[in-house]
């Protein structure tokens, strides 16, 4: 075989083979993960830069059930997109427009490859003083002030930058200011996640916390409430009522959610220890004991010593009052 | 007394750095001067600075502030080691003693007044960091106000601690869940702290107006050692990412990852382009470019990463090391370019370059696309923190709008990759390329063909294979053809001239395994990104679910009290065809100080891939799991760890290679 009829021969082959390939690929139908790729587009609102996809915490699962309701019921992407940025405050599209102030993300690289390719070609016919001239700095002048140009440039926009992000920034700590003068019932549970992980940092953020972790609680999600009230628990700057609540909570959901009663006693006699007085600790605290260790008398001694205090508020009392019917009557089994 | 000790080594780090920068410069200005002394006193300081943190975290020293913030006397072995760089502070220790090392080694090399130029900047940049240690981030302040666990507030004079806490809260969980993490970071700051030598070699060239090949010579082999390290680094986080975060992923284009990656393109880039200006004399003024912007990237990243800026704005100002480290970038970035413009006279360039249809025309190619590459992390990673400093909105970056960019800018450096290295230096001869990659195209395409008929026709998997394909065929045939060459003069067998040619230009056979490194990254990306299986289940005990072709059981629960936390999870048998091939446990580690565990997943590794098993929710009748498969992973860890390889064979090559080396081409010039 000469040379020629080879090379037509590789020709032919590599021309066959790649229209294969282009037919193969092309209509290989799209199974692409939407649920997945919606996913990689949102910003989870509680964590670090992580997309919600990406994110194991328990909002970002949420959201991605969510995703994947609407897009299994036929919702087009971009609706869902807007439904969960509308939504859900601190959510944020990783995708960026090429449109309004992120235009400039996808032109930049543009220029910068254009640029990039025009001085490639213009350095090939230009190619610069040579070793022989190199010693005459006058050629170089134009050079210089295009640096020097650059170099301030660069530098006004760094002192910019520096400056405007040491000053302490008030927007978003006034975020949550806005937020606990409302009324909080109007207030989603996303929206007070959002402004809670906004706020870590802030020692008024318990009140919010506290609010949330007590709807939680309400509604029998301790797992979603836990966390909440461990942080008010653990935080030094949080007032004693706080940390009672906090801890009372908590012993609560430790025995009636996994049954712990020595876990229990432990944290409710930490909140008594800053407040031997409480009453709502010392309620909680009999109540335990009674349901879970069958400590019905000392339970029915609490109960009455508790129903003496005239500056009980109502609603405990009542509560009491009829844990008391049911503890005198005979079996004490507790509610 | 370790206090004493520690700051004493950094105080004597400081003094050396100080005096190898004022006798560094004289000895650049030709006079005489003994840099050994000063040059032995840094490294020791910075020797005993981390020998004594060390001895306090084995010892559970807890009146050091750090240790008792960051350390616990559960932290088992080796975790209690790697604290000393879990933290802030500790890990500028780790970052002082790597510069030490590397000024050493520069002080070593310096008999002449480029040598000394540079170790009068290697010192100037080790005069900032150990600068650093004794006011803004001390690592040795004494606790003065304890706290159950911790230290509340600390000092750094005197040496003794006025209140001494029982017990620290240990490092990050995240931290210390996995063993990777002792590695990472000194792996990583190997390769981010040697680029400081051929940034140091480089302002020494212009300040002295020699630009000439010789600051490339003199760096060459530190900054293969820095990139070695830095791919090898990438490649761990990746690693530690998947094994640790428990979503399946290796690679989120977080910030802190960028960090890492853009200071990677920058010296990869150089790399190329210092090759050309030592071959042709072409070049000159862009490499200084490089390799300020390379060394200006590490400290941007270290910036962006360790001053808070990216976690929380609130966070800057709490501690003076972000504007100390922005100060220092645009100290960096003003003092380098100005030293440029000035001697921009002196920066010859080039006789101008034949053909594009040459080595370096591929080398122009390929720098343009890594900058380019280089520019989009950067500013994908920055924007959003302008945009907000400057108008408080808040837009988000990330994993769309970098692989939108990143695919294709990655395809056509693979696709250059292929090119290059059989295309001969100042151009090729009529015919050549077409007869030398003849055969590498159509391997690839019949290889794409293969898989496409066998596996899978997603578009992205085929390209890598194709163009994956088509670099290791090239690399392939053309040492066939350079062995093939020689046997017919010599005789001998293919195999025996192959090591010959080999031996010959070891370091170009070196870069070609690395060439083979990011064949095996691309593809084994493509195949995990492409083509994962995920799904949620529940199951109680004894329930089971097929999946990716096994069948997963639920056992049981169980839980395990380690001494540092308590690993609490489910055991999974997997098993295919009745055979149990293995037992998983995905599982949530609790450790002291972070309430919610850490979700911690369980990875079976088989050739087709990994099966990743993630706990979603866990309670007394039934468990909630993440299933998911990442096909072909493996090839990921093998290419990262092959192209670090290759810079390290390349390494051991550069001595031997030094003798038989053909002589610069500066006739040209």
């Amino acid at each position: 075989m000469s040379e020629r009829t080879r090379n037509i021969a590789s020709v032919a082959v590599i021309a066959v083979m790649s229209v294969a390939l282009l037919l193969l690929t092309s209509t290989q139908p799209a199974t692409s993960d939407r649920v997945q790729q919606i996913g990689t587009r949102i910003k989870c609102p509680v964590c670090q830069g992580e997309s919600i996809a990406n994110s194991p915490s328990q909002m970002a699962e949420d959201m991605m059930d969510l995703v994947s309701e609407r897009v299994s019921s036929g919702v087009p992407d971009q609706q869902i997109i807007d439904e969960l940025l509308g939504s859900y405050t601190g959510a944020v599209l990783l995708d960026p427009p090429a449109s309004g102030n992120t235009l400039v993300l996808w032109v930049a690289p543009v220029v910068a490859l254009a640029v990039g390719i025009a001085m490639i070609l213009w350095w090939r016919r230009h190619p610069g003083p040579s070793a022989d001239d190199a010693t005459a700095p006058g050629k170089s002048r134009t050079r210089l002030v295009i640096g020097g140009v650059a170099l301030v440039l660069a530098f006004a926009g760094i002192v910019a930058v520096a400056a405007n992000s040491l000053q302490d920034r008030p927007a978003a700590a006034a975020g949550a200011a806005d937020i606990d003068e409302q009324d909080l019932s109007e207030v989603s549970n996303e929206t007070m996640e959002a402004v809670i992980a906004a706020n870590v940092e802030d020692p008024q953020i318990n009140g919010m916390r506290l609010a949330l972790a007590e709807r939680y609680f309400d509604s029998g999600d301790y797992r979603s409430a836990f966390p909440h009230y461990l942080v008010v628990a653990e935080d030094p700057n949080a007032t004693g009522a706080e940390a009672i609540t906090a801890l009372v909570r908590l012993g609560w959901m430790a025995y009636d959610g996994n049954g712990e009663v020595e876990t229990a006693t432990r944290l409710i006699d930490e909140a008594l220890a800053i407040d031997p007085g409480s009453a709502v600790a010392r309620y909680v605290r009999a109540r335990v004991l009674w349901c879970g260790a069958g400590e019905t008398d000392q339970a029915i001694e609490t109960f009455e010593e508790l129903l003496t205090d005239p500056e009980l508020a109502t609603e405990t009392r009542t509560q009491i009052e009829a844990d008391l019917e049911i503890a005198n009557d005979g079996g004490g089994e507790c509610p | 007394m370790l206090a004493f000790l520690g700051s004493a080594g950094v105080i004597a780090a400081l003094i050396g750095s100080i005096l190898l920068v004022v006798r560094g410069i004289r000895g650049a200005r030709g006079g005489q001067s003994d840099l050994r002394a000063p040059g032995k006193l840094v490294l020791a300081g910075a020797v005993i600075s981390m020998v004594a943190m060390q001895i306090a975290l084995l010892n559970d020293d807890f009146s050091l502030a750090y240790v008792a913030n960051h350390h616990s006397s559960a932290t088992p072995f080796p975790f209690d080691v790697a604290t000393a760089w879990a933290a802030l502070e500790g890990s500028i220790i780790l970052w002082g003693l790597v510069l030490a090392v590397f000024t050493w080694v520069v002080v070593r090399q310096a008999s002449d007044r480029l040598g000394s130029a540079a170790v009068a900047v290697m010192a100037g940049v080790g005069v900032f960091f150990f600068g650093l240690m004794i006011t803004v981030a001390n690592p040795f302040e004494v606790c003065v106000d304890a706290l159950a666990t911790g230290c509340a507030a600390s000092t750094a004079w005197p040496f003794t601690a006025a209140d001494v806490p029982v017990n620290g809260p240990g490092p990050n969980p995240l931290l210390q869940n996995h063993f990777l993490m002792a590695v990472h970071p000194p792996v990583l700051y190997i390769g981010y702290v040697g680029l400081t030598v051929p940034f140091a070699y480089a302002i020494g060239a212009l300040a002295l107006g020699v630009p000439g090949p010789e600051w490339l010579r003199r760096s060459h082999r530190s900054t293969l050692v820095a990139w070695s390290f830095l791919t090898l680094g990438i490649t761990l986080g990746g690693w530690w990412a998947y094994e640790v975060l428990s979503w399946g992923g290796y690679w989120a284009w977080d910030p802190v990852e960028n960090a890492s990656l853009m200071p990677w393109l920058a010296a990869t880039a150089f790399i190329h382009s210092g090759l050309v200006q030592q071959r042709r004399g072409m070049l000159q003024a862009w490499n200084f470019v490089l390799v300020i912007s390379a060394f200006a990237l590490t400290i941007l990243g270290t910036f962006l990463t360790r001053s808070g800026t990216i976690n929380s704005v609130h966070s800057f100002t709490q501690s003076a090391i972000g504007p100390a480290l922005l100060g220092f970038l645009v100290l960096v970035l003003v003092g380098s370019f100005t030293l440029f413009a000035m001697r921009s006279h002196l920066v010859a360039s080039s006789p101008r370059i034949e053909t594009f249809v040459s080595r370096e025309g591929t080398f122009l190619v390929n720098n343009l696309l890594l900058t380019v590459y280089a520019f989009v992390v950067l500013i994908g990673t920055t924007y959003p923190l302008l945009l907000e400093a400057f108008t408080g909105t808040q837009v988000g970056v990330g994993e769309p709008f970098f692989n939108r960019l990143a695919v294709p800018l990655s395809f056509m450096l693979l696709l250059t990759m292929g090119f290059g290295p059989v295309t001969p230096w100042r151009g090729a001869p009529t015919g050549l390329l077409w007869r030398r990659l003849r055969w590498p195209t159509i391997v690839a395409l019949a290889s794409g063909l293969v898989v496409a008929l066998t596996v899978t026709r997603v578009a992205w998997v085929i390209l890598a294979i194709v163009l994956g394909v088509f670099v290791a065929a090239a690399i392939g045939g053309l040492l066939l053809e350079f062995a093939g060459a020689r046997k017919a003069k010599s005789g001998l067998s293919l195999y025996q001239e192959a090591r010959t040619v080999i031996g010959n230009d070891q370091s170009f056979w070196a870069g070609q395994l690395s060439h083979i490194g990011v064949v095996l990254v691309a593809i084994g990306i493509a195949f995990a990104a492409n083509l994962p299986l995920h799904t949620e289940v529940e199951l109680a005990p004894g329930e089971s679910v097929e999946f990716a072709g096994y069948t997963l059981t639920y056992d049981a629960p169980f839980r395990r009290d380690e001494p540092n936390r308590v690993v609490q999870g489910v055991r999974v048998e997997v098993s295919r065809d009745d055979r149990i091939i293995t037992v998983l446990e995905p599982s949530a580690n609790f450790y002291d100080t972070e309430m919610g565990g850490i979700i911690t997943p369980a990875v079976m590794s088989r050739p087709s891939g990994d099966l990743y098993l993630t706990l979603r929710n866990l309670d007394s009748e039934t468990v909630q799991l993440g299933l998911d498969t990442s096909p072909m992973i493996w090839l990921l860890w093998l290419g990262g760890v092959t192209t670090a390889a290759g810079g390290f064979w390349s390494l051991a090559a550069r001595r031997r290679d030094r003798v038989v080396e053909e002589p610069l081409v500066l006739a040209d010039v």
